[in-house]
Formats: C-alpha cells, structure tokens, sequence
C-alpha cells in the first residue's frame, strides 16, 4: 500500500508539469520507474514508466528536428501516425521498432494515415 | 428549463416531499430580507430544476446566479451562494469575498450546504479569513423525484468515491434519505441488502433508527413494505450493455440529464442553426409514457401504426360530413400531434445510430461476451478496436464487460491488453487502468469465472425473446436479462434465502433484517405475494417496495422493474430510490482519471 501512495506521488505531479519542463519531468518519470521496480508486483507499471519517458525523449527530439511542437504528449500510435502523414517513414519506423509495435497495429495505423493525406498510390502498394 | 414532472400517479406521495423541498427552499430565501442575489452551483442548478420554477425564485425578488471562478456582479447587498459542501467551492466563494472587500462594497454573505454543512469547508473558509464574514446554513435536499416511481440522490459520484476512494460519505447520504422518507411515509418493516456498500447503508439506517426512534404508531402506518438494496457492484455487467429501450438509447445517445435531453434544435426539425434546445422526457408525456420502456424496435413501429392512424381520421374527417362530436374527438386527437412530431423527431435521430453497421456488430459482440461462448473471438475484436484507436470509452466498456465475465483474463492478456491501451491512447491513462483495476472491473484472472453458474441458474440469456409481445424482462437488452433486476425480482418474491447459493457467487454480503416491532407479527414474517396481511391493511392498493440502487441505475433496468410490476400476479408497486441514473459511459467517465 505505501508503494501504491509512492507511485500516485510520482505520477501526480510529473503530469502537472508542462512539456517546457522537460528535464524535470522525465526525471520524474524514471524515478517512478525505480518505485515501481522496487515491488514485485509492480513491474508492468515499471515498465510503463520506462517506456513513458523514453517516448517523451524521442517526441522531444522529433520536435527539434521537425521544428513543429505536436509530438509530446501524444501516444505512440498517434506519433507513428504523425510522422507518416508528415512522410517522415524513417522515424515512424524507428518508433515502431523501438517500441516493439505489432504488425497487426502497424498496417491499421499506416492504413488510417495514409488515408488520411489521401497518399492512395503509396495504399495501394502497400 | 426543464419541465417539472407531473407526480399525480404516483403510488407513493412524491408531490407532498417535492413541496416540502420547495418550502424549505422559499423559507431560506424569506428569511433573508431585502433584495438578494442567490449563486447557485451549476450541476446543483439543475437539480434544483426538478425542484422549483425559477419563475417562482423570480417573483420573490431574487437574482439568479450560477457559481464560476468570475465574481458575482450584482447591486443587491445580499449575496446568497447554495452550493454543495465541496472544498475546491470554498476558494472560489473566499475569492468573491475577498474581491468584494477590495472594491469596498458592503454586502452581506451567506452559504447554505446543500444538503449539510461539513466542517472541512468551514475550515478552508476560517483559513481564508472569511468565515465570520459569512452565516451559514443548511439546506436539507437529500432526495429529489425524477418522476412517479423514480427518486434520485443526485450523487453522481457515489460509485467511485465508495469503490475507488474507499469514501463511505455517500452511503450516509442514502441513509439519511431514505430515513427522511420514513419519517414521512412510515418506518420499512423489512430490509434486504446485497453488496457491500449495501449492508454499510443497512447498519446506519439500523443505527439512525435507535438513536432517534419513530413512535409505534407511526410504524404500524408504514406505506413502505419493503427496501431492497442493491450496490452496483453486485452487477456491473448490465450497465456495461448498450440499452435498447427507447429511453435507455436515448440516453447512451444524448444524454439524459435531470429528466431531459439537450440537443441541436435541427434534429427537432427546427431551423435554427447549431442553436441547442432542451426537450423534457417525464411521464408527463403520455405518449413518451407509452414507449420509453420499449425495445427501440417496437417504438419504431407504434409511431408509424399512430402516424398511419391518425392520417386515416384526417382523410375521414376531410372526405365526409362529421358531426360535431366527432370533430372534437378528431381535435382531441390533434392535441397529441406535438408529442408524436417530437419523439418521431427523436426516434428518427436514435435510428441513424442503430443502423450503423458498426452498431450492429458492437451489440453482437456484447451478446457474445455474455454469452461466453467463445473467448479468442472477443479477444481479437477487443484488440482491433484498440489497434483502430476507437473512442477509449467504448473500448472499455467491452473490455469491462470482457473482463468481468471471466472474472478477469489470464495474466498474459491482461498485460497485453493493457500495454497496448497505453501505446494508443497514452501514458496519462495508467491512473484510469489502476482505477479499473482497484474497483475489480479490469484485473487479472484469479479464480475461475463463475458467470457460467450465474448466467445459467438465473437464466440472464433468454433465447427468442419477442420485443414486441415480451414476456421476460430479457426484452430490455433484447435476448440478455438485467441480473440485478433478476435478483431484485427474487429478492421481492421470496426475500434472499432460496437463492443463497448464487449469492454467494456474487460480490458483496448480503443481509435480511426485520425490524423491532414487526417481528411479534406473524404475518410480516414471510412476503409472499397476495398472501399475507398487509394487502388488506392497505385496503387494496398494492403493497409498496422501494429498490435502491447504490452507485446507480439504467434507463434499461428501470425498464424491466417497470416492466416486472406491471405484471399479473405480481402484488407490489415498486419505486426505485438510485444515487443517479447512470449508463455505462458516465460510469466508466468517473473512474477517469487524467493526470494533469
């Protein structure tokens, strides 16, 4: 129960922070992994903190390459279909790689945006 | 403003409690002379519309106001605030205060709680140094009628507080609501209880009646038999469903709110461009009366038969010679044409939904879930459904209703589900999975699923069920059986003992008290129908059960309970008492929790 109380103590306020503050947050965030990692029963949370903060990393820096703020704050799914409607392929691979994105997941996503900027020859041969 | 209900039919006398609400309220308000802006909390605001005309607050001089972070402009001296007790309220009043010091304007303040005061918030007040500034009162609003059978706690956040927050100060609400009932309508000689929450309500109530005890004569005049009550944890399943009752679709469509719908004025057929209208839905509309607890199907087909009907009787009336009479008869009928534009309207809107493909096969999915027949093909339709980001809500209301049926799903795919739900919708949803799986409605699997039992020895799925003719409340969800009205209908016909078995299975203790005074009398002793003495001591009228419904209650539910005491054989009214109407949306909304 007190690791529980931990946890809602490291949750709360790294999501108060804003994404300007990005040090303190990811910090926060990889504290909250160590929480979690502490207990046995706690490793699915731990490794969702894990993966939180290395997805902020990677929409961090998307954002600096892009220069266009929409990337923090989304979820994977959302930035893979982000980066293929941009036409970035390369990153959107590198997120679904990095994350280990099933196949099935991989294809609805890639459907949806390609639809979406009516890429219909790239569906096509896809 | 939404149109207060008529209470005349009622078998229970809800008219005389709404005045005596009404009373109380003008009394207040008298009580402060002089001329007086009254700020009332917004959600509070709508309750109180189920309550008194604002025309009424009108005559007697007052301003209305709905509370917001902005001060209250007025030139009245008199600033009255009518707000529940919450603390987030209190900054928000101090700052008021304190900014109407600074423009140096000498007003008057005061604050009634709704429905009592708390010493929490006295104490934020006294920290802001605004207390002594300010009298406080009380406004005892425990109990609201919604309509003839209905009355509402208006608590809309009694299930997550008691299941998330462990916060048992809603269930002394109920208590105290359903004490204040019996104060007024006789104290209830029997109380069964299934659920945890339930059996909390069962002992204050126990305990309210020793500390002040009601006089002998008093009980023997109880017009309440019977209270039954049941904690929605019992039965989260139901709520899960998609209703198919007019009404019920209704509200997963539109919302229902305090008795009525908002909606874009063009679905009414009015051209007004995005401008947004409130249409009531009480049974003070024969017509909606008529057809809110059918099977959508149905009601689809009742308003052709009407609208056929009465184009017969205007071509009759057009083509020959009618005597008067007739013609009155005809205008008569005219005068329902209002009702009939408005739910055809309605109907015609709730029909582009139903229709969807996608509908259709979210209902087949369901009915498979419950069914329980074949596990990998709802896993995978889960699974796509998240793959396809589909609204969050939608996914967990399948996923609960996925996941409570099998008393949670083996490790592997719990983790699975979860990481992907995270991948899709983000991280700041974990609070919400960790709600879900604090309150047992998503977790992983333990214990073998008894849903099989359950579902068997309560016969939940009914096949070929008629929604047109029905014979089993099983129509509400066409084919599936509510199993907390299952358990009510028990509870009323033979009290818990019979099924003790099933019980068990179920979440939650369950108690049958009789209370003191009653259990000398023999013929209290059992409640089967028609046989003991109440009936005639109530000369003729049917003997009364209330049901109350801890965490809230369905349109669709509400259906079948009608549905059940309109039946033959069946010796009792039933009112329902719930802490709000909820579906399986607002549910699963409280339980959100964003972080940030």
């Amino acid at each position: 129960l007190l690791w529980k109380e931990s946890w809602e103590l490291g949750k709360n306020p790294m999501a108060s922070k804003g994404s300007p503050l990005h040090g303190p947050r990811i910090k926060l965030i990889d504290k909250a992994q160590n929480l979690f990692a502490e207990t046995k029963e706690h490793t699915f949370e731990s490794k969702a903190a894990e993966e939180h903060a290395k997805l902020l990393r990677i929409q961090h820096e998307l954002e600096v390459s892009t220069k266009q703020a929409i990337f923090v704050d989304s979820s994977i799914s959302d930035t893979i279909r982000t980066c293929i409607v941009l036409g970035n392929h390369r990153a959107a691979m590198k997120v679904k790689t990095e994350f280990k994105v099933s196949e099935k997941r991989w294809y609805w996503l890639k459907v949806f945006a390609l639809a979406t900027i009516r890429d219909w020859e790239a569906l096509e041969k896809f | 403003m939404a149109q207060i209900p008529n209470l005349d039919n009622s078998p229970l006398n809800l008219k005389s409690l709404r005045e005596q609400s009404q009373r109380d309220l003008v009394k207040i308000l008298k009580d402060i002379r002089g001329k007086k802006c009254l700020v009332i909390e917004p959600k509070l605001g709508g309750t109180l519309s189920l309550i008194i005309q604002t025309s009424l607050l009108k005559e007697y001089g007052i301003e209305l106001r709905h509370l917001s972070a902005e001060s209250v402009e007025t030139d009245c001296s008199k600033v009255v605030y009518l707000v529940p007790s919450q603390r987030d309220l209190m900054k928000c009043i101090s700052s008021h205060v304190h900014d109407g010091i600074s423009k140096g304007l000498q007003r008057e303040y005061y604050i009634y709680f709704v429905p009592r005061r708390e010493i929490q918030c006295e104490r934020i007040l006294e920290e802001e140094k605004v207390h002594h500034l300010i009298t406080i009162g009380e406004y005892p609003l425990y109990v609201v009628p919604l309509d003839e059978d209905i009355l509402s706690f208006e608590l809309d956040l009694a299930y997550k507080q008691c299941q998330v927050d462990g916060d048992t100060g809603s269930l002394w609400h109920i208590a105290k609501a359903i004490h204040k009932l019996e104060s007024t309508f006789g104290a209830i000689p029997n109380v069964r209880a299934k659920g945890k929450a339930s059996v909390i309500v069962s002992d204050i109530l126990d305990r309210m009646h020793t500390e002040e005890p009601m006089n002998s004569s008093d009980m023997a005049l109880s017009e309440i038999n019977t209270l039954i009550l049941i904690d929605r944890e019992v039965d989260m399943i139901t709520p899960m469903c998609t209703q198919l009752t007019y009404e019920g679709l209704l509200d997963e469509v539109l919302r229902i709110n305090n008795g009525s719908v908002e909606l874009d004025s063009s679905i009414m057929g009015v051209q007004q461009e995005g401008k947004k209208m409130k249409v009531p839905l009480n049974s003070s509309d024969k017509l909606l009366k008529e057809i809110r607890d059918l099977n959508f199907e149905v009601v689809v087909q009742v308003l052709k038969q009407k609208a056929t009907s009465m184009k017969q009787d205007y071509t009759e009336i057009t083509s020959a010679n009618q005597s008067v009479s007739e013609l009155k008869d005809f205008v008569k009928k005219l005068n329902s044409l209002p009702e009939m534009t408005r739910h055809i309207n309605l109907a015609q809107h709730l029909s582009t939904f139903t229709s969807k493909p996608s509908f259709l096969a979210k209902l087949d999915m369901e009915h498979t879930i419950i069914e329980a027949s074949s596990y990998d093909i709802c896993l995978e339709y889960i699974e796509e459904m998240i793959h396809k980001q589909e609204p969050l809500i939608n996914v967990l209301r399948l996923l609960i209703l996925f996941s409570v049926t099998n008393s949670g799903l083996p490790k592997k795919h719990f983790d699975y589900l979860r990481r992907e739900l995270l991948h899709s919708y983000g991280f700041e949803h974990m609070a919400t999975l960790y709600n879900l799986e604090k309150v047992g409605l998503l977790k992983k699997q333990e214990t073998k699923s008894n849903w099989l039992t359950v579902k068997r020895a309560l016969q939940l799925v009914v096949e070929d069920t008629d929604t047109a003719n029905p014979n089993d409340i099983a129509y509400v969800f066409s084919g599936y059986a509510p199993l907390s009205i299952r358990l009510v209908h028990n509870a009323v016909l033979s009290g818990w003992r019979p099924m003790e078995e099933i019980l068990k299975l179920l979440p939650g203790p369950h108690t049958e008290t009789k209370r003191a005074g009653f259990t000398s009398s023999p013929s209290f002793a059992t409640l089967q129908g028609g046989s003991n003495g109440l009936d005639k001591i109530t000369d003729g009228r049917r003997s009364l059960v209330l049901v109350v419904f801890v965490g809230g209650v369905t349109f669709a539910e509400i259906a079948a309970l009608r549905f059940l005491s309109a039946q033959e054989g069946m010796a009792y009214d039933l009112i329902i008492g719930t802490t709000k109407i909820v579906n399986g949306h607002s549910l699963v909304e409280t339980l959100f929790d964003r972080l940030g």
